[in-house]
Parts: C-alpha cells; sequence; structure tokens
C-alpha cells in the first residue's frame, strides 16, 4: 500500500511538472493490454493485430505516401467545410439572435433540419451531384453549420441586457453594437458551437468518405475492411482518435475556457 | 443653459396577463437644470426607473414628451449617460478600454482616448486598475469604472438607475461619498433612482418623490457641500428632510 | 401576441394547458409554413420528381409503406438496434463510471483514456464493427453500444470526481454507509452529468446508427433511405429523412432535453449551451 502511495505521489509531481504526461502515461497500461491480449492469441490475428503491426503498417503507409495523402484529403475537406460552415453560421446565428420573430420562425426549422441528420441527406445528395466533392462538402457543412448557428444564437441571447444598452448610452450605433458587444460577448458560445460542429463533421466525413469514398481516411479504413485486413482499420481509428483528441483537448478546449473564464462569462 | 424637461410624460403597456392596459408613468412634468443633482425615489412600482429608462432612451414613451436642450430625444445617446445597477462593464475589455469606449465611439484615436481614460480612471482612484478585466474587480471597484466611463463621454445628463443597490453597505457609503466628491469636480447634471431615501437626500439637491406613476412632491435639500456621512448621521437638518421625505415614501 | 382572459376568470390547469398548447404550436406553425411552401414551389417550378418529390408523392409513400407495414418494420428495427445498444450502453457505462470516479487518482488516472475513447466514438468504429460481427444486427449494435458507452462513462467519471469531498464528508459525518452514499451523494451529484453525457452519446448513436444502417443491413431507416436512391424513389428518400428527424426531434426533445433541464436547472448545478 505504501509503495502504490508513493509512486502515485510521485505521479502526481512529475504531471503537474509535465502536464503532457499525465495525457500520455495512462495509455501505457493500454498498450500493454493490447501487446498481452495480442500475445496471447486469444482473438486471431486476423482479428485483433498488435501494436506492432499496425506501427508497421504505420510505416509502410507514410512511406509509401498513401497515408499523407489520404490524411491531407481528409483534413482538407474537413477544414474547407468547417470554414464555410463558419462564414456562413455565425452571421445566419448573429442575425436570428438578434430579432425575436426570425428567433420565433427559424428556431424550430433549425431544430428538425438538424435532427435529420447530415448522413440521412447522403442519398439525396447523391442522386443530385453524384459520388464527389460536392456532394462530400455538402454534408460536411451541413454538419457544421448547425451547431453554429444554434450555439450562436444561444451565445447572442446570453449577452446581458445592459451591456447592448451601455453601449448605445455610449453612443455606438446598432451596427456597431453588434461588432463591439454582441460578437464578442457570444464568443464563447460560438466556440461551443464549433468544437460541436467538428466533431459531428469528422463524424461525417469518415461515414462520407466511406460510402462515396475515393480517398481518405474513412475510405482507407473501408477499403481494407472489404479487403480483410484489420491494420490499416486499426491504423485510421488510431490517427482519428489523436488528431481529434489533440485538436478537441488541446487546442479548442483551451479556447473555449479561456474565453469564458477570462471574461468571467461561463460558469462551468 | 443645458437643460432636460419632461413634460406631461406617460407610458403605459398591454399585459397580458391582466387583460388590460397598466399605466406606470401618468403625466409627469419635470424641469432639471444644468449642474443639478436631482433624486428620484418611491416606492417600488412607482415608475421611476421606467422614467428613466424613458429618458435614456432604451424604452419608448406613450405619452407627453422629453425635450433635452428643447430637441425632442431619439432612441439613447452620448448625451444621456447612463450608470446600471448591474455595471454593464464589458467584460472582455480592460478598465481603460472600458471608460475609452465612448471616446472610441466617437472615433478618438488611441493615444488621445487612454490619456482621457486615464485622466478619469485617476478621478475615480482606479489607476492602477488599468489594465484589468472587470470580472477581477471588486463590485464597488466595477461601478466607479462604471461612472467614470459614463462621465469621460461627457453627457449632458447622467442617469443613475439605483447604481448602488447591488454593493454592500459600506462600500456604498464610500461611493455616495466619491459621487459627491467627483460631482462637485466636475458638476455634471445628475438624475439618480434610488429606493434608498437617506442616499437620496445626502447626494441632492432636489428629491422628487414619486407615487404610483405620478410626482407626488418636490423636497429642495440646501446641505451644505462637502458631504460627508460621518457629520451628515447626526445633523439635523439632515435627519429633518430624510424624515420628511421617507413620510412621503410610505405614506404614499 | 396571444392574449389570455384576465387570470381573475381562469383557473391555473387552464391558463397553463393553454400556454403549452400556445408553444406547441409556435413550434410547429413554422415547420408547418415550410409544408406549405414545399407544396406551392414543386409544382410552381415543375420540378422533376427524381429530383424532388412532391408532398402528396410523398403522403403517397408514406401511406403505402404504413399499409404493407414496411415503415413500420424500418422504424422498430432502427428503434430497437438504438434502445437496446443505449440500454447496455448505460447499464454498463454508469456503475463502471461511478467506481472509477471515486478515488481521485484513479480518476485523474483513467480520464484521458477514457475521454479518447468517447472522443473516437460513434462512425470511426463501423469498418472494424463489421469485419469483427459480419454485416447485420450486431455490428450495429456493436457500435451504438461503443458510442453510449465510453461517452457516459467519461461522462459520469467526470460527474463523480468533481463532487465536492465536502458532501462525501457530511454525508459520513451523518452516518451514512458506502451503500447510502452511493445513492444519496454520488449518483445524484452525477447525475446532471450522467445525463448530459447519455444526450451526446445519444447523438453520436443516433448518426452512427442511421450510417451504419447504410452500409451493413437490410432493415432499418438507413437502409430504407439507401435502397430507395438505387431506384431514384425521391418520394421514399425524403418520407425517410423527415422520419428520422421527427423520431430525433422527439426522443432529444421531448426526452432528453427535459430530464437533463429537470435535473440540471431544478438543482442550479453546471449550466451547459
Amino acid at each position: 500500500m505504501n509503495i502504490l502511495l508513493r509512486s502515485w505521489s510521485a505521479y502526481t509531481r512529475i504531471t503537474l511538472r509535465w502536464p503532457g504526461l499525465a495525457a500520455i502515461v495512462p495509455f501505457i497500461p493500454v498498450i500493454a493490454l493490447w501487446v498481452a491480449v495480442t500475445e496471447s492469441g486469444i482473438f486471431p490475428r486476423a482479428f485483433l493485430p498488435g501494436p506492432v503491426e499496425v506501427s508497421k503498417a504505420f510505416f509502410t503507409l507514410t512511406y509509401k505516401g498513401i497515408l499523407p495523402d489520404y490524411l491531407q484529403d481528409s483534413l482538407l475537406r474537413l477544414i474547407t467545410g468547417a470554414a464555410v460552415g463558419m462564414t456562413l453560421g455565425i452571421p445566419l446565428g448573429i442575425l436570428i439572435g438578434t430579432s425575436k420573430w426570425a428567433r420565433r420562425i427559424t428556431w424550430p426549422i433549425l431544430l428538425f433540419f438538424q435532427a435529420i441528420g447530415d448522413i440521412a441527406w447522403l442519398p439525396i445528395l447523391l442522386i443530385w451531384f453524384g459520388f464527389g466533392l460536392t456532394t462530400m462538402t455538402f454534408v460536411i457543412v451541413y454538419t457544421v453549420l448547425f451547431p453554429v448557428v444554434l450555439n450562436t444564437v444561444l451565445g447572442v441571447e446570453s449577452v446581458p441586457l445592459d451591456l447592448a444598452r451601455a453601449a448605445r448610452s455610449l453612443g455606438a450605433s446598432r451596427a456597431r453594437v453588434l461588432w463591439e458587444v454582441t460578437l464578442p460577448g457570444a464568443l464563447p458560445n460560438i466556440i461551443t458551437g464549433l468544437r460541436n460542429g467538428l466533431g459531428y463533421g469528422w463524424r461525417a466525413l469518415i461515414a462520407v468518405e466511406i460510402i462515396v469514398g475515393t480517398s481518405g481516411i474513412g475510405f482507407m479504413m473501408f477499403d481494407a475492411r472489404r479487403a480483410g485486413s484489420v491494420v490499416e482499420i486499426l491504423l485510421g481509428m488510431i490517427i482519428l482518435g489523436l488528431l481529434w483528441y489533440i485538436v478537441d483537448a488541446w487546442i479548442l478546449a483551451p479556447i473555449e475556457r479561456a474565453t469564458g473564464q477570462r471574461w468571467g462569462l461561463v460558469t462551468s | 443653459m443645458k437643460t432636460l424637461t419632461l413634460r406631461n410624460l406617460a407610458k403605459t403597456y398591454f399585459d397580458p396577463y391582466a387583460g388590460a392596459h397598466v399605466n406606470a408613468v401618468h403625466d409627469v412634468s419635470l424641469e432639471v437644470e444644468q449642474g443639478e443633482f436631482v433624486s428620484m425615489v418611491g416606492p417600488s412600482g412607482c415608475g421611476k426607473t421606467t422614467i428613466l429608462n424613458m429618458i435614456a432612451g432604451f424604452i419608448p414613451y406613450s405619452g407627453g414628451e422629453i425635450l433635452l436642450n428643447g430637441k425632442a430625444i431619439d432612441g439613447p445617446g452620448p448625451e444621456r449617460g447612463v450608470v446600471f445597477q448591474s455595471f454593464a462593464l464589458f467584460p472582455w475589455k480592460t478598465v481603460l478600454d472600458n471608460v475609452g469606449f465612448g471616446p472610441k465611439m466617437r472615433g478618438v484615436p488611441k493615444a488621445e482616448r487612454d490619456k482621457i481614460a486615464y485622466e478619469y480612471l485617476a478621478l475615480a482612484g482606479l489607476s492602477h486598475a488599468a489594465n484589468r478585466y472587470p470580472n477581477e474587480l471588486s463590485g464597488g471597484m466595477q461601478q466607479r469604472v462604471g461612472v467614470v466611463r459614463a462621465l469621460a463621454n461627457h453627457p449632458d445628463v447622467l442617469l443613475m438607475d439605483e447604481p448602488f443597490a447591488s454593493v454592500d453597505a459600506q462600500t456604498r457609503m464610500t461611493l455616495q461619498e466619491e459621487l459627491t466628491r467627483i460631482w462637485q469636480e466636475r458638476r455634471p447634471t445628475v438624475i439618480f433612482v434610488t429606493h434608498d431615501v437617506p442616499e437620496a437626500v445626502f447626494l441632492a439637491n432636489r428629491v422628487v418623490v414619486l407615487s404610483k406613476g405620478r410626482v407626488l412632491d418636490q423636497v429642495e435639500v440646501d446641505l451644505p457641500r462637502p458631504r460627508v456621512w460621518d457629520d451628515l448621521i447626526e445633523d439635523d437638518n439632515f435627519k429633518r428632510l430624510s424624515s420628511q421625505v421617507l413620510h412621503m415614501v410610505r405614506s404614499a | 401576441m396571444l392574449v389570455v382572459p384576465s387570470q381573475k376568470q381562469q383557473p391555473q390547469w387552464l391558463t397553463r394547458r393553454l400556454a403549452s398548447l400556445a408553444g406547441t404550436a409556435m413550434f410547429v406553425a413554422p415547420l408547418a409554413a415550410l409544408v406549405l411552401l414545399w407544396a406551392i414551389v414543386v409544382p410552381l417550378f415543375g420540378i422533376n420528381a427524381r429530383i424532388f418529390p412532391s408532398v402528396s408523392a410523398v403522403a403517397g409513400a408514406a401511406m403505402d409503406s404504413i399499409r404493407d407495414g414496411s415503415l413500420i418494420q424500418h422504424i422498430s428495427a432502427s428503434l430497437l438496434r438504438v434502445g437496446l445498444g443505449t440500454l447496455i450502453g448505460i447499464v454498463t457505462a454508469v456503475p463502471l463510471g461511478i467506481a472509477m470516479g471515486v478515488s481521485p487518482a484513479v480518476s485523474t488516472f483513467l480520464t484521458p483514456l477514457f475521454r479518447f475513447f468517447s472522443v473516437l466514438a460513434g462512425i470511426a468504429w463501423i469498418p472494424i464493427a463489421t469485419l469483427w460481427f459480419g454485416y447485420g444486427f450486431g455490428a450495429i449494435i456493436f457500435v451504438i453500444f461503443n458510442a453510449v458507452f465510453f461517452v457516459v462513462a467519461y461522462n459520469t467519471l467526470l460527474g463523480v470526481s468533481t463532487i465536492p469531498y465536502a458532501l462525501r464528508n457530511a454525508a459520513a459525518s451523518l452516518g451514512a454507509g458506502r451503500w447510502a452514499v452511493l445513492t444519496e451523494v454520488l449518483l445524484p451529484g452525477a447525475l446532471p452529468n450522467i445525463v448530459t453525457g447519455i444526450r451526446t452519446g445519444l447523438g453520436f448513436a443516433w448518426r452512427g446508427l442511421i450510417a451504419a444502417e447504410m452500409i451493413a443491413t437490410n432493415v432499418g431507416l438507413g437502409y430504407m433511405l439507401f435502397v430507395a436512391r438505387d431506384f431514384y424513389r425521391t418520394e421514399v428518400i425524403v418520407l425517410g429523412m423527415i422520419v428520422i428527424g421527427a423520431l430525433w426531434l422527439l426522443i432529444d426533445r421531448l426526452l432528453l432535453v427535459p430530464l437533463e433541464r429537470s435535473t440540471i436547472e431544478r438543482w442550479g448545478m453546471v449550466r451547459r449551451a
């Protein structure tokens, strides 16, 4: 018991010094478990390859240039879709948030179309645009758009009335109030919207690449499935998980927290 | 001579729960001269905040007129500065940028508006807090920023809506003394809404007592300045005026 | 603006009933207007049925598929999968999450792990699921279970570990044994996070369901949509989309949001966008 306590306090001290470690060390036992399971032969190698094989595949595919290409394709699609989604979504959200009537009219429609979900649009998009980039972009934009709009509206509504009034009584025109008060005030919620949007967005991307696929990580995973090769599937999943973990935990969440907490706006 | 005139001011609105129109303000007439400090007191629901919001331009008025220097007002504007009970400081801007906001709206360049902001912060004794964010300050400090932010814009009239209601009693007394000190230096025209009668008498030249949307009476306060709580709290004239107004309010 | 007769003339239950009716009406009205727009635009611009169906075509498809039972079949298949997967997910994740969250050391250590897996939840598991379980029920249930399990476990873990120690101590000093602390402090304290986790996990699970049904099976709403595409039967596709939207709206807005709101707001705890 004493050893456990001692090693735990040592661990705590080390991770305080290097917080990045706290994110990495817990995975070591998992990988060890993985190795143990695969070595023990409970599952056939064809079902569950070990970390060695996955790493080998990683290096091979990177060396051949396939992995970087696919990664680039996927990321490009996601970023483009997200950029378009935000460019459309934020102004739209502000517009709806500032007008009580626009809000009443559009809110149910927004909720319903968000409920339909991105994937359900795929069949009709395939009829309209075929198996190509347009279809894929549409789905990503659609996926990112709704969380951004909905959260922006909530953000606009959460800005206290007194702030807009204060700005007006200091000489700001209505347009300037939007820029100086509404936008900054809604920012924490906008970032939440972006976070949610991207979270759904990359998942939609994978589904789309599986169904429509010509390239990308999703395509790689499903293609491997068709060939019965688990290694690339696992590789793809690990890459996806790592990428999104890094973006969400180390980029987006801190931004969300920083804007909210710094300005004392968000309670959580 | 800059004056604010309220003439037969009225406000009615439709209350869906009562199913009828409600008169919040009835036929209120008032003249405020430049440099005056007027307090408005009354029981809850007497319409004082409604009147203030109408003067500020935040809500439209249903009848009568509000004239500033002879011209009817139209929506909110920098000539009528406002100090809010909730402070309403912009949480994403530093104290300095908050105070400089009005000048920024007028197009004053950064260097100059920082200078103005520093000047006004010094007036409130807050120079050291210039680069802090509002949520790092105490309530009392935040409200002082609120006051100088409105003043830095040189408004014709300063409207204060129960500005000290959200701070603790001792801070409130400090803020009241600060306000009179600043007022003596700069002499803005002030309309100060409160439900705290001693506060109203302490601060003002004239106390307007409202009840049920009408002006009940007005009381001149001719106590000498500068006014300090330690002195006034024992002063006979202050006590007389306070109870006079208090009676009016309580029997309204 | 809705004018309601004076409260003196109206009993309170009626006021509340009318208010909620008004609320529903305000929600439905814009959607109804949209349907009206749809009914006008399609014939007006002579839009080809192969591009977008008319309202009557979709209504007709609805009638047909209800009558021959196929719609019910697809809906129940989808709901069964999502329901079962979610149930198993919640039942396994919550106890595990609580067990892990109780000890600060364990929860700090395991949080990145569970966060990683909840981050991966849903659609990304489809390829491996179909490889392990083949096409069909098993794979889809696995994807759903997976999505719900990790997200709920992570959120439960988070919820339990953020309960202030003072609450646990207070309970202990009032004589609560371990089981009582669990049911009276830990579970209620973590409940808002658990509900949020369920809502998020279910969102991923639902998306995963539709995607998986397009790829990996021959019954269900996703399948219904995908197969209709092959025959250019846009009226079936649009019908499917409306059903999917309506179903999720019902589940989320009528079940999950009130649940989330009643625990969080009632107890004045964490606020969430």
